[in-house]
């Protein structure tokens, strides 16, 4: 029996486990959450003994005597404490780091009340968030210092929850506690745990399945196969090629197919009885890269198909090769950019369990309920399934796939029972979809005064296993690479290849953090050949109002690509005349999915019997804090007040669909159904009616963003509705190699909140600095890639510049109260900004990702002895 | 002192146990032999015998000024940053079945900690496990896994 205690309560058990298993299903203490479980996430992080520690590295066999402390035991004015700082520093996103902060912060400042912003980085820096860049993490830090030193808590800087206002977001509390629920903090009542045994080849085909040992196990509940099955057995969330289940005879596409289904009643018996299932295989050679796809005898990653391209586009306005041939300046570039892995930091998990109605209710983790509910239902053959999103620990367009839902449902439909299927963080790597590797030669003409005459580019993608969003990242990727410039000859070609390799999908950027790259490289290449600054170049060519772009759309009154560039003028040039090396580039992104698309957005308003509106959209918050945003809307667009309403998180049985949490869209296309549904309703209450006069009535509002499709026989077709731009600066210390700045200007349209505004920006472009120097997703010669958290290089607490994230409005855009989407944008122009930033440092160029020769590229090597 | 150092703050660690004096009598060829040159020349007192009559720093008083490392004659003492308290404290690269003999902590080389370690941070090198502290996310993961508590936390936690 080992004995310690935790939250002040003395705890004694006989099973040895890890300390975060204990806390999380024996106490049910669900603030420390299971992010990695291999030491890495820092999600766990509780207090030893005053001292930090990550929950799933000690055994409960080693903890005897002593004393622990999670979020939960926190004092209440700790926790107010904390709430407060978090909230006004803006420092909550997904929120699934956030305990594991809380508790570093504690241990922090219990032995160092007014610590220097280096030893709160230090504090952190062992502890991963991928939203918020920590910049607002460590401003949480200093406040709760501060407020810890004088004891007094300040009201907040801003109550007014109209638009523009920076609020604290609603969330704030329930992730700071730790009390808010993501699908793997629910037990329930009998539940049992599901996982997938998965392939043991990338490809190979599966000549039997043996699963009567497993079956015979105690404590198993089930073994499912592709038999087992009563709908389709390929789903996917836009073409239909991801297999449920692989069934026998069938062909396995790479490592992470699921050939079998097991649910026992803990998760020692589900890993006992994956080893207790027999497939037999007959290994064939599988497809490693583009190159081997693209090969003439190249095999078929996929039986049902001819060849391996998953899709091929081509896009062409003007004439570009002659406007090249012409062209008095040419510059060529052959670039590369990597794989790159999400990593968010909550692992996918789901609850699946019968609800009262005879329904499978799947309690998710995605971008998009209806999708989870559209996929279930073909893949189960019934619309009896509902799906209720939990929180969402955030998701970079790796969450729009279905992983665990869809095993989840499964096995509650076969078993009746109460399921969680969760995945290891390896499974993780491995599963989801990642960003797409590009390959690319682009050759850009331009006149004497660096106006650019014409684009033409060539570009490959590895799309891996399944289809996911390979086709749309490619489409995408074609039709920003021109960039957010004035010029009319433009003409690419992009394939996707099928290969063995893990899949690629959707990724903050969709295909145009690829292409930027090579977009904005070619650009700084061509005004050094000119002789002029990259600024000037862009300045020169930047997409005005009225405008047309090279996809020959006119764009409207709220582009304000020249004001990001006017917002980083003086600060560049005085870097460059200061023989500093900075490094330049701009983007744009589209906001809504675009390009012909039925792109819709529903919100129904809810006047409920405790007399306050409820906000119902199918719309999923993965982080970004769209709930605050339609609240700050209702409040700007009735005269109700915060405390009226209530945002309730998606659902598919009351909320109606409003589509992906994709392509920047939610703000811009919920946000603008949101507004009409506030009409309805103040057209409701004209007279004076109180809310509880309508208690009961539901206002809805919808709102499709209309746009033409690619190829549309119109002179100027409208793409998108909305567009944002960005120009972003980064500024190197010449002494040490490191990054001293990044100047990120961003047009967001109006800033519904701006320092939610200011966290996307933030956490975008440190994303984006792991993507520029380190980051890393290694896959060896059996398609196998990395499984290590730890080993991904994702940028550390200790490790960020500063960042200036400024935020420009500017109005124009006539729906959603002028608000574009800012999430995918922050991320685009920062890897060229730095690969030109270098370039001045060391007369380097850069044509491929992670670039090379930087000091933050480390690897391991043997410690020098110093001294 | 304390007041002089500046932050990350850095200090001498012992790659050594330490162990083999109290267990087999002076044996391993490369850890601390006790011969007191890192004392002698610590200007701070930051260096003081362990149980094992094995050199041990004091990380409050150490300034890191590396005359201990200098110093010893095993070149087991060299400069780490303290917020990385997880440390490897053996310096044997004889093989396994050698390595065992000497010591009963010593570092056999089995690799467990490289394989355990997410951060790709430890290696085996020479038949001994290596931090790399600019990689290491000090989780205590090896120390915890480590067959020959090998690897130690300087906090006590693990």
């Amino acid at each position: 029996m080992y004995t310690f205690t935790v939250n002040g309560k003395e705890v004694s058990t006989d099973k040895k486990q890890s300390l975060l298993r204990f806390l999380r299903d024996e106490l049910h203490l669900t603030s420390v959450k299971d992010g990695c479980s291999q030491g890495a996430c820092g999600a766990c992080t509780v207090i030893i003994d005053g001292q930090t520690c990550k929950a799933c590295v000690p055994s409960t066999d080693k903890l005897e005597g002593r004393n622990i402390l999670t979020v939960e035991g926190l004092s209440e004015w700790e926790a107010e404490v904390f709430t407060y700082a978090y909230g006004e520093a803006g420092a909550v996103q997904c929120g699934f780091c956030i305990p594991g902060m809380v508790m570093c912060t504690k241990a922090l400042l219990d032995v160092n009340p007014d610590p220097a912003e280096e030893e709160i980085k230090y504090a952190l820096r062992n502890n991963y968030c991928r939203c918020t860049g920590y910049v607002k993490i460590i401003k949480a830090v200093k406040l709760s210092a501060k407020i810890l030193r004088t004891g007094v808590i300040p009201r907040p800087g801003a109550d007014d929850w109209k638009i523009g206002s920076p609020v604290h977001r609603l969330d704030v509390e329930e992730k700071v506690r730790g009390f808010g629920k993501y699908p793997d903090d629910f037990y329930m009542e009998g539940m049992c745990y599901g996982s997938a045994l998965r392939s043991r080849y990338p490809r190979a085909r599966v000549l039997s399945i043996d699963t009567s040992e497993a079956e015979r196990l105690p404590g198993v509940a089930a073994v499912l196969t592709a038999e087992d099955i009563p709908g389709e057995n390929k789903i996917g969330h836009l073409k239909h090629d991801q297999y449920t289940l692989i069934p026998t005879g069938g062909l396995t596409h790479y490592l992470g197919d699921a050939v079998a289904l097991v649910a026992a009643e803990d998760m020692e018996t589900v890993e006992k009885a994956k080893k207790l299932i027999k497939v037999e295989y007959e290994v064939l050679p599988a497809v490693h890269s583009t190159e081997e796809a693209s090969a003439p005898d190249a095999p078929c990653v996929f039986d049902e198909e001819e060849s391996n391209v998953l899709a091929h586009k081509k896009i062409s306005r003007g004439n570009a090769q002659e406007a090249i041939e012409k062209a008095p300046h040419v510059v060529s570039g052959h670039f590369e950019t990597p794989w790159t892995e999400h990593a968010f930091l909550e692992p996918e998990c789901a609850v699946a369990y019968k609800d009262e109605d005879g329904d499978v209710m799947v309690i998710s983790t995605d971008q998009d309920a209806y999708c989870t509910y559209r996929e279930c239902s073909l893949m189960l053959g019934t619309d009896k399934v509902k799906v209720q999103n939990a929180l969402v620990g955030g998701g970079f367009g790796g969450k729009e796939d279905m992983t665990v839902q869809h095993h989840a449902a499964l096995i509650t439909y076969c078993t009746g029972r109460p399921v969680k299927v969760r995945l290891t963080r390896a499974e993780s790597l491995l599963i989801h979809p990642k960003r797409h590797p590009f390959v690319m030669d682009f050759t850009m003409g331009c006149d004497e005064n660096g106006k650019i005459l014409g684009v033409q580019a060539k570009v490959t993608a590895d799309t891996g296993a399944f289809a996911s969003l390979g086709g749309p990242v490619l489409e995408r990727a074609c039709t920003h690479a021109a960039g957010p410039y004035a010029y009319e000859n433009f003409e690419i070609e992009g394939t996707a290849y099928y290969t063995n390799n893990p899949p690629a999908g959707a990724f903050r950027g969709f295909g145009v953090t690829q292409t930027c790259f090579a977009t904005e490289t070619l650009l700084n290449m061509m005004a050094d050949k000119i002789g002029m600054t990259p600024w000037e170049i862009r300045y020169r060519n930047a997409i005005r109002p009225g405008g047309v772009l090279p996809n020959g759309q006119i764009v409207d009154e709220s582009t304000g690509l020249v004001e990001t560039l006017e917002a980083v003028k003086e600060e560049y040039n005085s870097a460059w005349a200061q023989g500093k090396p900075v490094g330049i580039a701009c983007a744009m992104k589209n906001a809504g999915v675009g390009v012909g698309i039925p792109d819709w957005g529903r919100v129904k308003l809810v006047v409920e019997d405790d007399g306050k509106v409820h906000i119902f959209t199918g719309a999923s918050c993965i982080g970004q804090g769209l709930g605050t945003v339609l609240v700050q809307m209702i409040v700007s667009n009735t005269d109700l007040k915060r405390e009226e309403i209530v945002y309730e998180r998606s659902n598919t049985w009351i909320a109606p669909d409003s589509g992906t949490t994709s392509g920047s869209r939610q703000t811009l296309v919920t946000g603008e159904a949101c507004i009409r549904a506030c009409k309805k309703l103040m057209e409701a209450r004209a007279g004076g009616k109180t809310l509880a006069d309508l208690a009961g009535q539901e206002f809805y509002g919808e709102y499709l963003a209309k746009t033409d499709p690619l190829g549309a026989d119109v002179p100027n077709p409208v793409s998108h509705v909305a567009y944002g731009y960005a120009t972003q600066m980064c500024i190197l210390d010449a002494q040490t190699g490191k990054i001293e700045k990044i100047t990120a200007a961003h047009d967001v349209g109006k800033a519904v909140n701006p320092l939610s505004c200011e966290g996307q920006i933030e956490g975008g472009v440190v994303m984006s600095m792991g993507f520029a120097l380190r980051e890393k997703y290694p896959i060896d010669k059996n398609c196998k890639p990395v499984e290590k958290y730890g080993a991904l290089g994702l940028i550390r607490a200790h490790e960020i510049p500063e960042i200036q994230a400024v935020v420009i409005d500017k109005p124009g855009l006539n729906v959603a109260c002028g608000a574009i989407g800012i999430g995918e944008i922050t991320s685009i122009p920062t890897a060229p900004a730095i690969a030109d930033a270098y370039y001045r440092l060391d007369g380097e160029r850069r044509y491929s990702l992670p670039v090379t020769g930087t000091p933050y590229a480390v690897s391991h090597k043997t410690q020098e002895k110093e001294g | 002192m304390a007041g002089q150092k500046t932050f990350p703050y850095r200090a001498a660690v012992v790659s050594c146990n330490g162990e083999c004096p109290a267990s087999a009598g002076f044996q391993c060829k490369y850890g601390c032999v006790g011969c007191g040159n890192c004392m002698a020349v610590c200007e701070s007192g930051a260096i003081v015998w362990n149980e094992n009559q094995t050199a041990q720093v004091d990380e409050e008083l150490c300034t890191a000024c590396g005359a201990c490392v200098k110093a010893c004659p095993q070149e087991v003492i060299h400069i780490h940053e303290c917020a990385n308290y997880i440390v490897v404290r053996c310096s044997n690269q004889d093989k396994g079945k050698a390595a065992k003999e000497v010591c009963r902590v010593s570092c056999i080389g089995c690799g467990i900690c490289e394989k355990t370690c997410t951060a790709e941070a430890v290696k085996v090198v020479h038949n001994c496990a290596v931090i790399d502290e600019r990689l290491c996310l000090s989780c205590g993961m090896c120390a915890v896994k480590c067959p020959r508590h090998v690897i130690g936390d300087l906090r006590g936690i693990f």
